[in-house]
């Protein structure tokens, strides 16, 4: 079913809601509303489409779950960031507008940039967080993944906890660890032909407790 | 003893009044014997540090007031506002759902799709409601993002403004008073009640000036709680019961001798002289919610 024939809709069901994109405020997010307010459970839920886009909050309850994170910061001010951590830091948005990765900075001139570009000229605050080896960026559809074992397991994890189908893990890898750093919306040209086929065959699994897939 | 760590930003001290009702939360909090103290943008790491914290800044999902309400709530410390309340309350889509599904007293309301932004749905939408009629982008607040329109064309033009940020809004039957009804309410109980008066040839309670980027705001005119309408307060209680046990500030008209609901906020203005001007003790009640 179609995300806007849903919306138009009254059924009461276990509904799976699939999108590359759930960002709050859109299609995505006012599908698994309505399905919230018509008394259904729903994936993802509404709460956790909110929380998954905020870094601060998606690190949070990640360590509550026992996911590998680093500490992070959530500030607006490049100088407490250079007080607090060291460099080099990966700097994520925390701003209404924003959903689209991450900026590096290995010193204060770059950090500054990141801090002004992600902060949209420092009125939003940012999430730093410290850099301390290499960060990589996959999909993850349904938790899987094709990455290395612990990769994997902080993917499953994700899905786990979070329940978003379809979204891009940032995650950084520091020696033989690997740590979540941060998740995004994937891009509608990212989805590539094996990614529509592993959504299917997670469909098929799932739709065992019901009819209503919208997406 | 608790410490009360209340978040705000900047602006909320550029208004006297509303720092003035600010310095009065600091006050009541420590003369019940707790800790108060203002936490900036800068100091969220502090969050852990305290039992409790007290949200005035904007509010919304988007906003970094959602991180501390979430992360306050995720670490069990006592919150207002809720992460909840501001999921719900910040979404007027959210809400007016809400008030349909528990058959609320509203008023009469639509909920708009992009892909249904089209002639003949305008049509509809007109017959329906008479002309004009009010679109609302679901993330308004402080009547931003509210607006009159009577033809087709406005309609559009509206639409797609808010249709950039929000795919779906709100539209409403335009029902024209001389005030608003706001009844605070903190833990299903009235705390305060106030007529938000419509500025004269005016039609919402702050209306931007033309040409200006500035607001006119009418005035706030407070009776005591208990002298307020028996009925208005019931039906700003059953409004706030579908989103939640915090704090709120619910908008009511009165239309033809029964109350309907406009909206419910969290993250209710708190101004000295204005909301606290006939209960004075908001300050003590709200305080000691956070610290129960």
């Amino acid at each position: 079913m179609k995300p806007v024939a849903f919306l138009e809709s009254s059924i009461e069901d276990f509904t799976l809601n699939i999108n590359n994109d759930y960002r709050y405020l859109k299609t995505g997010y006012y599908v698994s509303l309505h399905a919230e307010i018509l008394g259904n459970t729903v994936i993802p839920s509404s709460e956790n489409i909110v929380d998954a886009y905020r870094t601060p909050i998606l690190l949070l309850r990640a360590a509550k779950a026992g996911i590998p994170t680093l500490p992070y910061l959530v500030t607006g001010s490049v100088k407490q960031i250079t007080y607090e951590l060291s460099f080099p830091v990966v700097v994520f948005a925390v701003n209404p507008f924003s959903y689209d990765g991450f900026k590096t900075a290995r010193n204060r001139s770059a950090l500054y940039r990141a801090v002004k570009g992600l902060g949209m000229n420092y009125k939003f605050a940012v999430c730093a967080q410290p850099l301390k080896g290499e960060m990589i960026s996959f999909k993850s559809v349904f938790g899987e993944c094709e990455q290395q074992e612990n990769v994997k397991k902080i993917s499953e994890k994700v899905y786990e906890v979070f329940k978003i189908p379809i979204c891009k893990l940032h995650i950084q890898l520091v020696d033989d660890s690997a740590y979540l750093c941060g998740l995004q919306p994937l891009k509608k040209e990212e989805m590539l032909p094996q990614d529509l086929k592993a959504v299917s065959e997670a469909i098929l699994q799932i739709s065992k407790f019901g009819e209503n897939i919208v997406g | 003893m608790a410490s009360i760590a209340c978040f705000v930003e900047k602006y909320n001290f550029t208004d006297p009044k509303e720092a003035k009702a600010l310095d009065n939360f600091k006050l009541a909090a420590e003369s019940l014997g707790n800790r108060f103290s203002f936490m900036f943008r800068e100091n969220l790491m502090e969050i852990p540090k305290n039992d409790a914290i007290f949200i005035r800044a904007t509010t919304d999902p988007l906003y970094t007031a959602y991180v501390v309400s979430k992360t306050a709530w995720e670490l069990g410390l006592n919150v207002v506002d809720d992460p909840k309340s501001i999921q719900i309350c910040g979404n007027k889509v959210h809400l007016y759902a809400l008030f349909e599904k528990h058959d609320i007293p509203r008023i009469p309301t639509i909920l708009l799709n992009k892909d249904d932004l089209h002639h003949k749905r305008i049509l509809e939408i007109f017959r329906a409601f008479g002309r004009p009629v009010v679109v609302k982008a679901p993330y308004t607040s402080f009547s931003k993002y509210v607006e009159k329109v009577a033809c087709e064309t406005s309609f559009r033009e509206v639409a797609k403004r808010f249709f950039r940020k929000s795919d779906v809004l709100v539209v409403q039957k335009f029902m024209p008073t001389a005030f608003d009804w706001r009844v605070g309410v903190l833990n299903d109980e009235v705390l305060y009640v106030c007529k938000y008066m419509v500025p004269k040839g005016r039609w919402k309670h702050g209306a931007k000036r033309k040409g200006k980027p500035s607001f006119v705001w009418g005035r706030t005119v407070s009776l005591k709680a208990e002298n307020a309408p028996a009925r208005l307060k019931e039906v700003a209680l059953r409004a706030c019961s579908v989103v939640g046990h915090g704090l709120y500030g619910v908008d009511l008209k009165e239309v033809e001798g029964d109350y309907v609901v406009v909206e419910v906020n969290d993250n209710p203005s708190i101004y000295a002289g204005q909301e606290d001007l006939r209960d004075k003790d908001i300050y003590e009640r709200i305080i000691d919610y956070l610290t129960k």
